[in-house]
């Protein structure tokens, strides 16, 4: 299980954003979260984290404590 | 799961056809207002044919199949079955094989039928068309096509960059060739990739026939939905395990096949499933590129565009896998080579 702050940075690279962007208690709404970067994370999940995530559970997720949480369940 | 293990059929030929029509996806992107940069990057798709209202395809499949029946010198009477593979026939009734069988001038002793699957449909129809051969007929004739496009809606864009319409033709004969198939079904899937609308579930009226504002645009009931997150879940989920039972039922190990040819869903998906399956990429020739995501022609296409010459000359040991709509997914491991492979084609 890696550390929030590894999937912090592992979601900007996704997301092409500047290192250090993410601090944790971000709305998804400000990060240009859309339906492609839903099924990039899907892919991200599995390869970096090596965790087989609910698409629902990944559309519903509204922030990025959502997201980590989803990899920890 | 079902498994076939067949020990006499082979194919002997296999072509393509496809509308000259070409739609870029940077023009498609800047009517739209979308980043083309994001979506080539994602779908590895740069161009798609298109087919105009006037082509069908059965008229992608039927040039095809004209075509490869003479490169093969096959005379007409020989072939004893038509399996057409497609979830865009001509009509609702009769099945378009029917009206293939009479359009290609096949004997009247000639079997017709249609299979309506997607992305799983080719390996499917090889399915079919080999079992039919291991069961007595000498020469089947295989016509798998979609013209996709006519389903879906411009305006929706979780769609509207990935599909292209194609027709393909591949002829089975009896012939000591072995090969391995495996298939499997999970219908709990069937919402994700649906047009809901215009058949007998819910029947085409005023209503159903407007676009209406959905997430990513506006799409009819009529036209294709698809959930692209459902999508890649479930390519993941199964398609890395059907890969090893393949392996494992046909006896064979990573480093003897050729190639593996999947079903061209988009680059995204095929580059994980590279990863997921541990195939090298030089090994996974795609055809997304200049074609788009063909439906159940992706796979003929694929061998058509990109491993013509290898074919043509020299026996390759191939893993073919197809998944999605249904959710249906088909695999199987085949010697295929060297056959005539005339040359792809473009209709007006």
């Amino acid at each position: 299980m890696k550390t929030p702050e590894q999937f912090y940075r592992d979601l900007e690279e996704m997301l092409e954003l500047d290192p250090g962007t993410i601090k944790g208690d971000e709305s998804l709404d400000t990060l240009n979260w859309d339906s492609m970067a839903v099924v990039m994370f899907i892919a991200l999940a599995d390869k970096n984290h090596g965790v087989a995530v609910s698409a629902g559970d990944v559309r519903k997720a509204a922030s990025v404590a959502d997201l980590f949480a989803i990899l920890s369940k | 799961m079902a498994r076939t293990r067949f020990s006499n059929a082979r194919i002997a030929g296999l072509t393509c056809t496809f509308p000259e029509n070409e739609v870029s996806t940077e023009s498609l992107a800047i009517s739209l207002g979308v980043n083309a940069r994001r979506v080539v990057s994602m779908t590895g798709i740069e161009n798609r044919r298109v087919a105009p209202p006037h082509i069908c395809a059965s008229d992608l499949c039927a040039d095809a199949a004209e075509r490869l029946i003479s490169s093969l010198g096959w005379k007409k009477d020989t072939i004893e079955a038509l399996v057409f593979v497609s979830q865009t026939p001509d009509y609702i009734l009769p099945a378009t094989a029917c009206t293939l069988q009479h359009r290609l001038g096949l004997s009247h002793e000639c079997a017709a039928f249609d299979v309506n699957q997607g992305c799983s449909g080719y390996i499917y129809g090889l399915w079919l068309a080999s079992s039919l051969v291991e069961s007595g007929l000498s020469r089947v004739l295989l016509l798998v096509g979609d013209t996709s496009n006519r389903c879906v809606s411009e305006e929706d864009k979780s769609v509207a960059f990935l599909f292209g319409d194609s027709g393909s033709a591949t002829a089975i004969e009896r012939a000591e060739a072995t090969s391995h198939f495996v298939l499997g079904t999970d219908g709990s899937g069937a919402r994700n990739l649906i047009i809901e609308a215009g058949q007998c579930r819910q029947r085409p009226n005023p209503g159903n026939c407007l676009r209406v504002e959905v997430e990513g645009g506006k799409r009819r009931p009529t036209e294709l939905f698809m959930d692209g997150s459902e999508v890649m879940a479930f390519t993941l989920r199964e398609v890395p395990p059907l890969f090893e039972q393949l392996l494992g039922y046909a006896g064979l190990q990573r480093g003897q096949l050729d190639a593996v040819v999947m079903h061209q869903a988009n680059k995204f998906l095929i580059d994980n499933l590279a990863r997921k399956i541990d195939m090298p990429t030089d090994r996974i020739p795609t055809s997304f590129l200049n074609f788009g995501n063909t439906s159940c022609a992706s796979i003929p296409v694929t061998i058509a565009t990109r491993l013509r010459d290898a074919v043509s000359s020299n026996p390759l040991t191939l893993a073919l896998m197809g998944f999605g709509v249904g959710w249906s997914w088909s695999a199987c491991t085949l010697a295929l080579g060297p056959i005539p492979v005339p040359e792809i084609t473009f209709l007006k």
